[in-house]
């Protein structure tokens, strides 16, 4: 895999593929929060636009999508999490960081009420979308909207084309024919970024592709289904850095279209995709900001000691 | 080999190549394994070469259909001593139609049973439910086959007879066999039975073994939890169903006793043009046919008879192995694991 991969990266500099790029947010004009607190009716922010090197993908706007109020998880007698709110907003990426066992993956999968499949779970306080009670929407229509990409590449045993077919041909009552599927398949898979790499293959096992392919034919199938919210748990734990750059490019290129959040373990990795930095510390939202604020100038003493590695 | 020796102690150099021992366990284990299958094919041949004059006096006809099956049996049992003057005459096809028709019926009947209560189990029972439902199953399979019987014939085989079977029916096929509620239907009914608890053992475990984050990457996308587990966890368990449908099979053709029991254990092959009558017909598939023909062994040409019977059973067992492996070869493509 290493050896491909390098090899694929060579071919995007030379065929004149931009390389990965880095974000970087010009000192002067820092992304403006959007205000807190107007729950009802999402109104569109018109926030001052990022000015950001190589252009062309800075959000000019941000819509709160999601928004978490006080909620609670416990499993049994232990508290995963604990009277957490934040929002989460379309146009912009917000990452979830903190020490393993913090509850941050946990905040993520209540928020398309996964974490209701463990039994001993216990939810409280609300989580909305676009204005909805999420506990008052069925779990499916919910997961329709709220995509997941999981830690662990989880392609079905399939071929690549049906992998990215499945949510199509499952959620409805009609299934839909190939002719259909195919043109969505392959914008799913171009805009995870793997189309190059599995255009003469598509009825190949998913399951015989590399782990970092696997995890961006994962993107492209949670894609292909048109989520209006992405949530990514960890998505780059188990891939090679290649891989890695790959999938941060596409998080940064969908965050127009969709709002995600990111747990990460990777400091760095929050630092380049996120634009909201979310710290949690043993079930509490220690710190919420805008990336700059949480890695430069963070307010709490724990959320300075993690971002400068002194723990976690 | 190990002529070299340590100077001091005359001690042997042992070589890395070949340490004896290794070598010793490796020559034992493989002749253990050679001598099964060398068992096994020398059961094979020697079942053929018992069977070989049933085959030989009747050529393919030996499968055909004609006459009375169990006539034909008697004539064999009555053969004269000399051997130049032995009688074979055989058209086995009722027997074999039974076999085929029982254990086919029966397979398919519990491959879905099986799989929509594994499912059940697995997925949607609430979890005392689970914790109790699925050792209870299991327990079942070690049920002796003969209890079967005993229930199947006092209980189900009076049942049949007053619940589905009209004087109009008795009536019509009175001319050739009577109908009493010894049938096709208590045997596919009771093996069924019999043979679910294995596949649901084995159908559970393997539902067990799919990735949880299979199934939730489908919920993920927004399907519901019967599509899911429909779509992606059966799916992948299919050459673990077909696994257990095999086992399943080999166990419905050698079931003997039970079959004797419930089956009315008469030689006539029913008929699917007789429509739903069809299940009330008696037949009696092969293995009991060599149970029913125990006391006659000893007159040569029928215990040379009853040989062929097994050897069909035999072949068709080693059959059904090789075509669940090369079926589950190709399911496997798209799987993990059941290879």
């Amino acid at each position: 895999m290493g050896i491909e991969s390098a090899d694929e990266v060579h071919d995007r500099t030379e065929s004149g593929i931009p390389p990965i790029k880095r974000i970087v947010v010009n000192g002067e004009m820092p992304p403006v929060r959007v205000s807190q607190g107007e729950a009802n009716g999402a109104p569109t922010h018109i926030a001052e636009s990022f000015v950001i090197d190589q252009g062309a993908m800075a959000p000019a706007w941000t819509e709160e999508r999601m928004k978490v109020e006080s909620l609670g998880v416990r499993f049994d007698r232990k508290e995963a999490v604990k009277d957490v709110s934040i929002e989460v907003n379309s146009g912009e990426v917000l990452a979830l960081i903190g020490p393993s066992g913090c509850g941050k993956t946990t905040l993520l999968r209540s928020l398309n009420k996964l974490v209701d499949l463990t039994p001993t779970a216990v939810r409280s306080g609300r989580i909305m979308l676009d204005g909805q009670d999420t506990d008052l929407m069925d779990d499916t229509l919910l997961r329709k909207k709220v995509g997941m990409l999981f830690q662990q590449p989880n392609p079905f045993p399939m071929s690549i084309f049906d992998n990215v077919a499945y949510g199509l041909r499952e959620r409805g009552t009609k299934r839909p024919g190939k002719k259909e599927l195919e043109p969505i398949v392959v914008d799913a898979l171009e805009r995870a970024g793997i189309w190059a790499e599995v255009s003469d293959n598509l009825s190949h096992p998913a399951l015989s592709l590399s782990g970092g392919q696997q995890q961006r034919l994962c993107i492209a199938r949670s894609l292909a289904v048109r989520p209006e919210v992405l949530l990514l748990d960890e998505p780059c734990s188990a891939l090679d850095p290649i891989s890695t750059a790959i999938i941060e490019e596409t998080i940064v290129e969908l965050k127009s279209e969709i709002a995600i959040v990111i747990v990460t373990h990777n400091l760095q990795q929050a630092e380049r995709v996120a634009d909201q930095v979310g710290f949690m510390y043993l079930g509490d939202l220690v710190e919420y900001g805008s990336v700059e604020q949480v890695f430069n100038a963070p307010m709490a003493e724990r959320t300075k000691d993690y971002v400068r590695g002194d723990f976690g | 080999m190990s002529s070299l020796t340590y100077e001091a102690t005359g001690i042997p150099v042992e070589s890395e190549e070949a340490d004896p021992v290794n070598r010793r366990v490796e020559l034992l284990l493989g002749a253990l394994a050679s001598s099964v299958l060398l068992f096994i094919a020398g059961m094979i041949l020697f079942t053929l070469f018992k069977a070989w004059p049933s085959f030989a006096a009747n050529g393919l006809a030996w499968f055909g259909a004609g006459g009375n099956v169990d006539a034909q049996l008697t004539d064999i049992f009555n053969s004269p001593a000399d051997p130049a003057d032995y009688i074979y005459k055989l058209r086995a096809w009722p027997l074999i139609w039974s076999t085929i028709l029982i254990s086919a019926l029966s397979v398919l009947l519990a491959t879905f049973i099986a799989v929509f209560s594994s499912i059940f189990i697995v997925h949607f029972a609430p979890g005392p439910l689970q914790k109790l439902i699925e050792p209870v199953v299991k327990y079942l399979a070690a049920v002796p086959s003969v209890v079967y019987g005993l229930i199947g014939i006092l209980v189900l085989v009076p049942w049949i007879n007053s619940t589905f079977i009209t004087e109009e029916m008795r009536s019509s096929v009175a001319y050739v066999i009577q109908l009493d509620g010894s049938s096709v239907m208590a045997g596919v009914m009771i093996l069924t039975v019999m043979i679910l608890p294995i596949m649901i053992a084995l159908i559970v475990d393997s539902l067990r073994a799919v990735p949880l984050n299979w199934r939730e990457g489908a919920l993920a996308l927004g399907v519901n939890k019967w599509r899911a587990v429909r779509t992606v966890s059966v799916r992948a368990i299919r050459p673990a169903i077909v696994a257990a449908a095999v086992l399943a099979t080999a166990r419905a053709l050698g079931e003997a006793i039970m079959l004797a029991m419930v089956t009315g254990s008469i030689g006539f092959a029913p008929n699917p043009f007789d429509g739903f009558l069809f299940f009330m017909e008696p037949s009696r598939p092969l293995a009991p046919s060599i149970l029913d023909g125990e006391e006659g062994l000893s007159v040569v040409p029928f215990g040379e008879t009853m040989y062929a019977f097994g050897f069909i059973l035999i072949v068709s067992c080693v059959f059904f192995s090789f075509s669940g492996w090369a079926i589950r070869q190709s399911l496997g493509r798209y799987s993990i694991g059941a290879r």
